[in-house]
């Protein structure tokens, strides 16, 4: 069974790898974009889903990541692997910096403070010189969106590889153990502070990689856009569609709702937007343990299992 | 110095404001134990039902106030009755999701359904002003702060001396002991919500008449009623009013002395900052 499934991920992984090879433009295009968003669900899967964090503020990171690579290369010249590089300084820093402090909160204030970080990230950057102020960085094009995607997914690859990783270190055991209980980690030995720190960081560090990646690709980037409030939204509702601390699970979502909001996008492009609200709102009433909960329970319950979910939680 | 005096005028004015509209997210969570986060967005629809009824039929904004809270009192009756129930006691992280898909699915709705346009409501006696001194006031932005401090303070009443406040602030106490003296909680949690977010509208509505509304004010309206609610702690109504004048006064003597594009930082640095050395609010009780 488990070389089975590990047969089939190897599978996906080869068939997503050559997509880019047999795929047209369009569907290169937008597979960029779903596995950017997936490294951001995944990203937030580390803080979120299993140190149980539920941060509001990983688009600071994406973010951070994208003006690391534009300042870099626009400003100083810089090749764009040392952009990627600085990016990933500057999430790490802000990471440690903030994350001190805010780690400190727990539950609704831990939430509420990251958005706030987040709203104001793109008025703070909106008044640095070298970041072009509101006018914003054109980066030099490089027209190969194949390198593009095959980058993209090769931290994708990462990303659920570090996942998989927490799921059987010290470290991993750790974070679960904060998001289980706190103080019991405390007094059984977790450094909580530098565990979450470090869960904070780690997910910041793909979150900017994934930013400095789209930078380079869409070759723009100003305030608004890089500190888009709305990849929050769209981060968490993937990684929790999918099963939020699951190694697959933020990958899935991503991917399916990625799809899915595309196929509404063509339509009418705030029916895209609807739905991601609705899907949220269903699914945290049926589902609220995400698609891979479900697919491994629903078998046993078959629709019980949604009722079951329900009277869990009513009044 | 004349300048000055002006500035504290226009803070204090906007706090009123302020105040109500962290007044319902407050109440909500403190006896839900829900921080809405489609707070915002309720507050922009206010705004619009208002500015529908002085658009189509051509009533006041501030008489039709009345109006504006009962339509959204019936939405949040009903929320709450047909979703909000469902979901109140998971876990927390569940309840802010689910908030917050709320509010992706309201902002999306009213960018359909009003389009995203700006719009303002204008009674006839916009441009009119009241001189105190050398201080210029608003008539409109005097009046919105004048029905701002009476509801809160008749908030604050209702909870302290009618039977349904006292049975609210019971609840929020102790659900079950609250059971047992006969408060039925799907009805109380429901009446409840409905009543933060009437004041979420009669707030939109107010907003309208001060400001420029559009289907995306919502999200930063949230995060300012969360810091005001904050500041003010959970406890009494009049922690907001203190909390809403001080956010004000700061976001003007920002806008004064730093920049306009600095007027949301300052609030939004404030917050971080009581949530870190405060969390229970400046003026709270510790948790």
């Amino acid at each position: 069974m488990k070389a089975l499934r590990a047969v089939l991920i190897v599978i996906a992984a080869a068939l997503l790898a050559a997509v880019p090879w047999f795929g047209s433009d369009v569907l290169v295009q937008f597979g960029i974009n779903a596995l950017l968003l997936a490294v951001l669900a995944q990203g937030w899967n580390i803080i979120g889903g299993y140190a149980g964090y539920a941060s509001f503020g990983n688009s600071v990171f994406y973010g951070l990541g994208s003006y690391g690579v534009a300042i870099a290369m626009v400003q100083w010249n810089l090749p764009f692997g040392v952009g990627m590089a600085f990016g990933v300084l500057l999430a790490v820093v802000f990471a440690l910096l903030l994350g001190l402090p805010v780690l400190r909160l727990r539950g609704h204030y831990f939430a509420i403070a990251t958005l706030a970080l987040s709203q104001v990230m793109a008025a703070i950057v909106s008044n640095i010189g070298i970041a072009g102020q509101n006018i914003g960085l054109v980066l030099p094009p490089l027209n190969n969106d194949r390198l593009f995607y095959e980058l993209a997914l090769l931290l994708l690859a990462a990303a659920t590889l570090t996942v998989w990783w927490l799921t059987r270190s010290r470290f991993g055991f750790g974070l679960i153990a904060i998001r289980e209980n706190e103080e019991g980690a405390a007094v059984m030995g977790v450094n909580t502070t530098l565990y979450k720190v470090l869960a904070f960081a780690l997910s910041g560090v793909f979150s900017a990689l994934a930013g400095g990646i789209h930078a380079y690709w869409i070759t723009f980037l100003d305030p608004e856009s890089a500190f888009d409030i709305s990849l929050n939204v769209k981060m968490i509702i993937m990684a929790v569609f999918g099963g939020a601390g699951t190694v697959l699970g933020p990958v899935v979502g991503a991917l399916s709702l990625s799809a899915v909001s595309e196929l509404l996008a063509s339509e009418v492009t705030s029916i895209a937007g609807l739905f991601f609200g609705l899907v949220i709102v269903a699914a945290v009433v049926l589902m609220p343990r995400g698609l891979a909960d479900m697919m491994r329970r629903l078998r046993g319950f078959g629709w019980r299992y949604f009722i079951e979910n329900i009277r869990a939680s009513r009044l | 110095m004349e300048l000055l005096a002006q500035i504290l005028a226009n803070g204090i004015l906007l706090g009123g404001l302020y105040a109500v509209m962290a007044l319902g997210l407050a109440l909500v969570w403190g006896v839900l134990n829900i921080v809405n986060l489609a707070h915002g967005a309720f507050i922009m629809l206010g705004a619009y039902a208002s500015w529908h009824l002085y658009t189509y039929l051509g009533i006041d904004p501030f008489l039709g106030l009345p109006l504006t809270a009962l339509l959204l009192f019936a939405l949040g009756y009903a929320l709450q009755r047909g979703l909000l129930n469902l979901v109140v006691r998971a876990p927390m992280f569940n309840t802010l999701l689910i908030t917050f898909g709320l509010e992706v699915v309201l902002t999306y709705l009213a960018q359909l359904a009003f389009s995203a346009d700006f719009r303002t409501i204008n009674p006839p006696y916009a441009g009119s002003n009241v001189q105190f001194g050398g201080v210029v006031l608003p008539l409109v932005r005097l009046a919105a702060f004048g029905v701002a401090i009476v509801l809160t303070v008749g908030m604050w009443l209702f909870l302290l001396h009618t039977r349904l406040g006292r049975a609210i602030r019971a609840t929020a106490q102790n659900l079950l002991a609250a059971r047992l003296y006969g408060v039925e909680p799907r009805h109380l949690y429901a009446v409840t919500f409905g009543l933060g977010l009437a004041l979420a509208g009669a707030a939109g509505g107010l907003y309208g008449t001060v400001s420029q509304i559009n289907p995306y004010i919502g999200a930063s309206l949230t995060a300012k009623s969360f810091a005001i609610a904050i500041i003010g702690g959970l406890d009494n109504p009049l922690g907001v009013i203190v909390g809403g004048l001080f956010l004000g006064i700061v976001e003007s003597l920002t806008t004064l002395y730093i920049g306009p594009t600095f007027a949301d930082v300052a609030s939004f640095g404030i917050l971080v900052l009581v949530l870190i050395v405060r969390p229970s609010g400046l003026l709270g009780r510790t948790a």
